[in-house]
Order: structure tokens, then sequence, then C-alpha cells
């Protein structure tokens, strides 16, 4: 019955900051520490332990909040967030509220129902992140971790504009797209340097006002978003077409169960009490300072996908495949202006290329430049296909020139004209058969003897050499 | 003092005197353990520092490494700071010794000292008063003679007003000039360490080597340490105002004598000497306890018993852990002031009283601003409107309590430079005078005080 | 004004703190006393538009992004009343088993 309501989403997104150090003291920020380790006065809240700002998280969150077309306020505010958790140490979280970083940008994305759609993003602001609460380690107890606590984090804010589960997942994958080109984050849900809580309410098609909203949290990947806000939209369709009410309240997600349920919570909804944090001046940005991180912005994926298709005459999907990820992106033009042919080094990134990075982490094992020799090879007729990808392979592995390679493999084809011109000849003359049907018209068989021909040369021909003598032999 | 023989002398014989003054409950560091310290100290404090061998008593809201830093509370009960308040640690490169930790108000909220979960401590001339607070500790310290300077912190006039009760010299700081790292927060955008002294000398000294910029306080200014003028000859261009609102007809005769003798003093310096109004005056206290409580409500919400310091009762659940260990390790002003802090920062409240408070706060910097830009260099005013109260005596309204820091929550809420000194004796008892200095002008009005100092007879009866 | 013994108990929960039945009553009566005292500041019209003051440098001075924490003379084992693992340890959340805020 989903036909008949709609769908309305807004999502609130935390993303962690790649910088060396936490917001608001010197510890190192990197994930994966023994516990409690990267600890200090600061970040313990310890009695008399005050927060000093660091100066790169500022810079990626302007970019980030410039790479989504926000305008950067040069003045914003500081504000603690007031409530109690356990790996919250202050018992507030220092915050930005009345004046936030930045305000009214924006981010297109292709959405799987209506084609290219916008939302709107309300703020982008920056924060510090808790620590980790581990319930579940010890009996009757919970462990905490602050090593993660005083992360910098900005938080991203958009409006009720997403109209399905699909299309919030697909924004988020292009958010974390933009803020890795913008080199702001590295977006990892798993590593939860990525976390999304949203907001979803149904209505009746053609009605303006909204249903009322909750919270759903607790999502943990890409692929749990789509289904965490399917799960809540038709619990709430059910809900109303049974006669009921949706109450406003924070639901769980549990992603073993697909399903959701409410945050049993006896208390009121929070009052945060926030207010200046008056241990922090207000942040001033000078222009200079928002003007060097709008220079140092990259040129966006959505820019780069469309060069791509006009500079390099590729078709919207290969450019999106090879723009989808910035050092692919890097890869593929410097293999194009290291001299390989602009299609063709498409096929190669797309395929053997990617596919290797797949199983290695990522890594783009072959040089560029190697990877253009390879190319040029196959051009020349040096190298088949099938040998060129033999030899990716070997340079991937174990490194060298992509020549020397192929010939201590023994790849490099023959292209003398003799020696095909005898294997050719040893074909035709055993498959007598067929050369008959051949001539009399079963062209199709050309391939049959070329075939052949490889195999006589174990796989040594070039085979559109062996293509063109058969044919000349076959002529006569 | 140069050599380690007179450090080891100097602090064995701070020891002896701290002892000799048990009573007065304003040293909480068991006299062994002190002792053992100070001894140890003497040999590793650095010969060249400019304070060398001298011992320095530090309120029990400072962090040091020595001792426990339990803020005068319950909630900090055994507590050992794992690092040195930035002071603490410029002291000891300066070759100071740290002299204990001295007794307060819990976390610095209270006008007495009454307020300590360890007990009062005494007046120093009279058991039966108050040494005055939130530093009553460190007054009283100083005033028996058992150091020569004691750190002490402001919020509302925590170090002037025990200076006036105790007949010492107490100074706070321009805001900004001293780093609060390692200051328990209280109200942060008030909060200042200061210094008592039984000198203004003595304690401009040590202020001068426990201030200057520190990256680890985002709101210390990045400025040099405060340089320390010399004793003038006289106050000659020196312009002086008294403002009317702290010379109210119902003031103590007693007190209103003592400022009048001390302003004669003070033309007789050659100071010009002439009335101002700063008229918002009447509204500090109630805009004070307005942003002191709500920031302290958020400043102390990290003390529940989880990480660090004791736990009370209720461990069936987190929830319950944090309401018994606040709930019993907070005694009853903090309590008040917390739940008082959390009522004007909640929401339906924030903008009728919170945030009213930070409009009358600018109302009250500008009083100051326009008197100081008509060609005013200090102001005059008394420290306290009455000598030391018997103990006991205001404890049961807390808004009583509160009207003793009616002449010092001011220049807190202004960020300015003051000063208490002695300028007499009621019955005995000692009252001091104020002078209140521009910002970043702390030189100045210490020039003034030293000669003001030279010229009052303080032990005289007003 | 007056505060109700019920705002104090909503305000006693909003801080965390355990105000027992018979403390109630003086409480709310000195709660009540204290902000009947302060709320005379609204008699200033005055005030209306003014900008709030704070002291202290009119901007915020930025940290270098360098892993170079403050120090600590003792870590989390020796401050925690209760560690186990690496971990501090409390009681576990009875009513609520997700982060809030």
């Amino acid at each position: 019955m989903a036909g008949a309501w709609e769908t309305v989403i807004g999502l609130e997104t935390h993303v962690q900051l790649r910088t060396l150090s936490k917001m608001f003291c010197g510890c190192s920020a990197a994930f994966g520490a023994p516990p409690n380790s990267n600890v200090c006065p600061v970040c313990l809240g310890l009695p008399g332990a005050l927060p000093v700002p660091n100066e790169q998280a500022l810079k990626l969150a302007v970019r980030a909040a410039l790479g989504l077309g926000c305008t950067v306020h040069p003045r914003s505010v500081f504000a603690r967030k007031n409530y109690f958790y356990p790996d919250l140490p202050k018992g507030y979280q220092i915050s930005q509220f009345e004046q936030p970083l930045a305000t009214a940008g924006s981010l297109s994305y292709l959405s799987p129902d209506r084609g290219i759609a916008t939302a709107a993003i309300q703020r982008l602001h920056v924060e510090e992140d808790a620590g980790k609460s581990l319930h579940d380690r010890f009996p009757k107890q919970t462990a905490i971790d602050l090593n993660r606590c005083g992360v910098p984090l900005i938080e991203i804010v958009t409006g009720p504009d997403f109209r399905s589960p699909q299309e919030a997942r697909a924004y988020l994958l292009t958010l974390k797209q933009v803020l890795e080109y913008a080199g702001a984050s590295d977006c990892d849900m798993e590593k939860g340097s990525l976390r999304v809580d949203a907001n979803v309410s149904v209505r009746r098609a053609g009605e303006t006002a909204l249903g009322t909203k909750t919270e759903v949290k607790n999502i943990n990947s890409f692929a749990y978003v789509e289904k965490a806000l399917t799960v809540e939209r038709d619990r709430q369709i059910a809900l109303l077409e049974g006669g009921g009410k949706v109450e406003q309240q924070t639901m769980l997600y549990d992603a073993k169960t697909n399903s959701v349920r409410p945050q049993r919570s006896k208390e009121e909804s929070h009052d945060y009490r926030y207010f200046p944090d008056p241990d922090l001046p207000p942040l001033v940005l000078h222009p200079d300072f928002i003007e060097e991180q709008r220079a140092a912005l990259p040129e966006l994926p959505a820019t780069k996908r469309e060069r791509f298709t006009a500079q390099y005459a590729l078709g919207v999907d290969e450019a999106a495949v090879l723009t989808a990820d910035r050092a692919v992106a890097d890869y593929y033009e410097a293999v194009v202006h290291a001299g390989a042919e602009p299609k063709a080094a498409a096929n190669w990134v797309r395929t053997e290329v990617l596919a290797d990075a797949k199983d290695h982490r990522e890594a783009l094992r072959v040089p560029a430049s190697s990877l253009a020799q390879i190319i040029s090879l196959v051009k020349g007729g040096t190298l088949s296909h099938q040998a060129a990808k033999r030899v990716f392979g070997e340079v991937a592995e174990r490194g060298g020139e992509p020549r020397n390679v192929a010939e201590a493999l023994g790849l490099v084809q023959v292209a003398d004209t003799g020696m095909v011109a005898g294997w050719v000849s040893e074909v035709l003359g055993t498959y007598v058969t067929e050369v008959s049907r051949y001539k009399s018209g079963e062209t199709r068989l050309l391939q049959f003897f070329v075939g052949q021909v490889m195999k006589a040369s174990r796989g040594k021909a070039d085979p559109k050499l062996a293509q063109r003598v058969l044919e000349e032999k076959l002529a006569s | 003092m140069s050599d380690p023989s007179e450090a080891l002398a100097s602090a064995k014989a701070a020891a002896d005197r701290i002892v000799k003054v048990k009573r007065l409950n304003a040293c909480l560091t068991p006299i062994k353990e002190l002792r053992k310290s100070l001894v140890a100290q003497a040999s590793a404090a650095h010969p060249s520092g400019v304070l060398y061998g001298m011992p320095v008593a530090v309120k029990d809201n400072i962090c040091t490494l020595e001792f426990t830093t339990s803020c005068g509370s319950k909630i900090l009960e055994g507590y050992r700071s794992p690092y040195d308040a930035t002071a603490v640690a410029k002291l000891k490169a300066a070759g100071a010794l740290i002299a204990g930790k001295t007794n307060c108000d819990e976390f610095g909220m209270g006008s007495s000292t009454e307020h300590s979960a360890y007990g009062r401590s005494l007046h120093p001339f009279d058991k039966t008063r108050v040494p005055g607070g939130s530093s009553g500790g460190s007054a009283a310290l100083v005033a028996a003679g058992s150091v020569p300077a004691a750190l002490g912190s402001e919020t509302g006039g925590s170090v002037r007003q025990p200076a006036s009760l105790c007949g010492v010299v107490g100074i706070k700081p321009t805001y900004g000039r001293v780093s609060r790292y390692g200051l328990v927060a209280f109200g942060s955008s008030l909060d200042q360490i200061g210094v008592l002294g039984r000198s203004v000398h003595d304690a401009a000294r040590v202020l001068s080597v426990i201030s200057g910029r520190d990256p680890k306080d985002a709101t210390c200014e990045d400025r040099d340490s405060l340089r320390l003028p010399n004793v003038p000859e006289s106050l000659q261009g020196f312009v002086i105002g008294v403002p009317k609102e702290y010379l109210p007809q119902d003031l103590d005769p007693a007190v209103r004598r003592a400022c009048d003798r001390a302003i004669r003093l003070l033309r007789e310096l050659g100071a010009a000497v002439r009335e101002v109004s700063l008229p918002h005056t009447a509204y500090a206290v109630a805009t004070y306890y307005i942003i002191a409580p709500a920031e302290a409500s958020s400043n102390l919400a990290r003390y529940d018993g989880a990480r660090y310091g004791p736990r009370f009762n209720g461990s069936e659940d987190v929830r319950a852990l944090y309401r018994a260990t606040r709930g019993e390790g907070f005694g009853p002003e903090v309590r008040r002031r917390v739940l008082v802090g959390t009522y004007v920062l909640s929401s339906g409240y924030y903008d009728a009283y919170y945030r009213k408070a930070q409009q009358m706060r600018a109302l009250i910097a500008q009083d100051f601003r326009n008197v100081f830009d008509r060609g005013v260099d200090l102001l005059f005013t008394p420290t306290t409107p009455t000598p030391a109260f018997k103990a006991g005596e205001k404890l049961n309204d807390p808004v009583a309590m509160y009207l003793s820091d009616i002449f010092t929550v001011t220049a807190n809420l202004a960020g300015l430079p003051a000063i208490s000194l002695p300028i007499g004796r009621i019955k005995g008892l000692p009252i001091g005078g104020q002078l209140i200095g521009q910002a970043f002008l702390d030189d100045e009005m210490l020039e003034a005080a030293y000669a003001l100092e030279r010229a009052v007879p303080p032990g005289e009866e007003a | 004004m007056s505060v109700t013994h019920d705002e104090v108990r909503r305000i006693a929960r909003l801080a965390e703190l355990d105000v027992s039945d018979d403390a109630l009553p003086l409480l709310a009566e000195q709660m009540s006393r204290i902000l009947e005292y302060v709320a005379q500041i609204n008699a200033v019209a005055a005030s209306e538009g003014v900008k709030p003051f704070v002291p202290g440098p009119d901007a915020v001075r930025f940290r270098p992004d360098e892993v170079k924490p403050w120090p600590l003379a003792f870590g989390p084992a020796e401050l925690a009343p209760a560690f186990r693992d690496g971990f501090f340890l409390v009681p576990k959340l009875g009513q609520f088993d997700q982060a809030e805020g």
C-alpha cells in the first residue's frame, strides 16, 4: 500500500574529520588503539582541564562546508550541549547551536525515483565525539573506552528532502564521495567515521503538512540505511492504516532481526540547556582562511564526471565508475597522460585495475606508466589481450617493466609473417574439409582457423596477423 | 635565598609555622605528608628562580601533583590530580615550594569557608568568626604568618573578601591574565586564580610569576607575564574615582570611616579623587547569581563517581550511581547552586534569566568603561560591607550570604583587576579597601596599592 | 515567584542529583527565594538588544594538529574507582540501552 503514502526522510550525519589529533586536545585521533590509551586531562574530563581547538579540524570542516555549497560564517560560536551519559566525561558535549559554522548548502544526487534530486543542507557544524560504551563485555557492567572521546566531528543536517529509503542511501553515498574528494574524512561506516540518524515520517500522497516523525538510530552500514528506513516507514504506514497514531520517539534499528524498536525511556525528552561555552572565545575565521580552503578543494565528483565524458569521450556510466573514487580518477588520468588511448585505458581501469584493487585493499598496484605501456603493447600487436592480462598480473605482484616481463614470460607475440605463414599452412593442411566448407561460403569458420593457429603456435601468434594471413591464403 | 640549605631551612620553618596554627583548620594537608614533601621539594627546587625557597600555600581547588585536590568537597575526597595547574608549574619553575592545600568553600561556592566538607576554617584573630571565603584557608594562613603568600581563586570576590576580613592583601588579576588550566572550574567566565599575601609586594611577586600566556587555556590572553611596577613616590597624576553606589547611606559607619581615611590619604599622596557613578551596581549581585550558578551547573556535571573520585552507594544502575554520588557528595550550597543553575538554563527560562543576565553584565561592564573613558585611572571602594561576621550568622538565608559579595562581584563581571588591602581595624577586626583597575593595567593598580599601603596605618581603629 | 516541589524534582532529575523527600520543602523555599531575588534584573528594560559581554580574547586561538597530549603523570587505571582490562567500569544502564543526544 506504499503507493498511497508519501515517505519523508531527513538525515543527520556525523562525520569524523581526518586529523592527527583530537578536536580540543593533542591526543591521537587514530582508530584502533588499546582502550583508554589516547587520553589526557582534557578528553578525560578531569577537574581543571580546558579545551583548545584544532586548526586542521576547522580547515577540513570549512572545506567540507564549501564542497557542499554552504555559506561559511566568519563568526560562529561553540556551545555546550548538556546531558549525562557514561561515555561523555564532562557531562556535556562541546558543539555548536545558535551560531553554527555553516548553513544553506545543497547536494545533488542521482535519485532512483526521480533522476537528479537536490537535498538542502540546512547546517554543518563542528563538535567533538563521545567515547564508546560497551554493554556486553562484562556482566552487569558497562565498559567505557574514551579513546574516541574528543575526535573532531562535523554534523551535517538535511531538510526533510528524501522521498524514499533508496534516495536516502543514494544521498549518503554521494555525500561520502564528496567528503572523500575534499579530503575531509574517509567516511567509513564500519569504522564509525560516518554515522547516520534519520528522521522519518509519512503522509498521504498530496498532503503538504508533515506527519509526526520518529528518529531512527543505530544504523551501521549503507545497506542497513535502506533496510532500516524501509522497516520504519512500513511500521508507520501499518500503524496509521490500522487507525493508530505515530508517537514521536526514538527507534533503534536491530540489524540481526531487521526490525526497529522504541528506545525505552521513562524520562522526558531531553533539555540540553545549550549555552555558549565560556571556555572558548568566538570562532572567527579570516576571509583568507576560508578562501585557502576553497582553493584546496579539488575538482568535485560531479564536475569531474562531466569533464571525463566530454574530454575522453566516455559514456556517463563509464565516467561514473572512474570518478567514484578520487584516487582511481587520478590514476586513470595518469594512464592517459602517459600516452594510453582514453577508451582503452577506461576499459582496463574499470576491469583489471579495479578487480585487482578490490582484492588488495584498494591498492592500485600497477604504476600508471606501466599500464600505459601494456596498453600500447596490445595496440601495437606485441601482446594479445590475454597475454597482456597475464603481464598486468605479474607486474602487479612482482613489479618490473612490462616489455621485459612479457619477454621473460615468453608472451611476446610472434609477428613474424614467415612463422605465422608456417602455422597457417599447417592448420589449413590439417583441416582440409573445413577449408572446403569455408570456400563454399561458411566464412564464420575463419575464427575456427584463427583458433587453431593460436593453438598450433601455443598462443604466441599475433591473432590479427594470423587472421590476415589466413584470409590471404584462403582467398587464393 | 640562593642555596639548597637555605631552601631546606625555609621548608622546615614553614612546616613548623603551619603546624602551629593547626587549630585554624586552614591547611588540609596532613602535617607529616606536608613536612616530607616540603623537604623533598626544597632539594629539587630551581635555585635561580625568583621565588626560590618561598613557601606558597595553594587553595584546594587548584590542581597540584603534590597532595590531594578535593575542592573542599566530599565528591573529590582523596582525589590526586595527575597534573599540575599551569600556575603551580610556573611557581615550581620559579623555585617556590608548594606549602600544602588550603581549605575553602566547596568548589569555591561561598563567602565564609563554612561550606567546606572538611569543617570550617577559623578567623586567625577570633575563633568565633569566619575568615571569609571561598579562599578562607589561604587568607587565614597568610594572616597567621605561616606563609608569605598563598594562591586563591576568585569568581565573585573569593580572594578579596577573605583578604579584607583577615587583614591581608588579596589580588584578582584581569580576566585572562593568569591561566585557568588546572583551576577547577566553577564559573568559567568569572574564574581567575588570585594571590593572597602579607604585603602588596609579596602578593604581586607571586602574581607576576604565575601570570602570562598559556597555550592550554583558550581564554588566557597572549601576553607576557605581569611586570612589577616600582613603588611610586607619590600618586601625582592619578585620578581616582569613588563610585557613590559603593558608599551607600546604610553602610556600616565604621567601614565608612575607614574608607574616608583611606580616601584622605590618597589625596595626600597627590591623587585627584572624585565621585563617579556606576548606575547598574544594584543589579550586580543578581546578575552574578544567575551567571555563576548556570556555568557551575555545567562545570560540575563531570562529578559523578564514574571515572575518578569516590563512589557513593547506588550501584543498581549508572543513573543511580550518579544521583547518589552527586546527592551525597555535594554539600547543600553546591546542590542549591547546581539546581538554580540548571533551572536558569532550562528550556523556557533561558531567555528570561541567563540571556538577560548576560545582557545585564554588558551594561555593568559598560558602566566601568564609561567612567574610565572620562579620565579616571582607578576606582576606590570598600571591599566588604562589614568586618568578619560570626560563624553561623548567615547560614540560614543564602541571599544574606550572597550580599557580602556586593562590592566585589562587579570586577569579576567586568573582568577587571582588583586588589584589597588592609585600611584599618573595627573593634580589633581588620577591614579592607579596594582598588579596581582598567583591563590589563594591573601594574598601574599595583602602583597605587603600593603607595596606599605605605601610607595607611592598617592596625589603627577606624 | 515560587518553585514548586515538582519543579525541584524535575530539575534534580535533569541535574542527576538525589534530593530526599524531607529536604525538598526547604530546598524549594530557598530556590524560590534565590530566583525571586535574581529575577529583579528583569526590571531593567535598558538591556533589551544589548550584546552580551564576556571577558577574554575576542577570537579563539587554535592549536596545531599535532599528536602532543598535555602531560598526565598517571592514567585511567590509577584514577578509576573501577577498572578492568583497560576499561572504565560503571554499573550497567538500567533504562537506557542506547546513546543519548
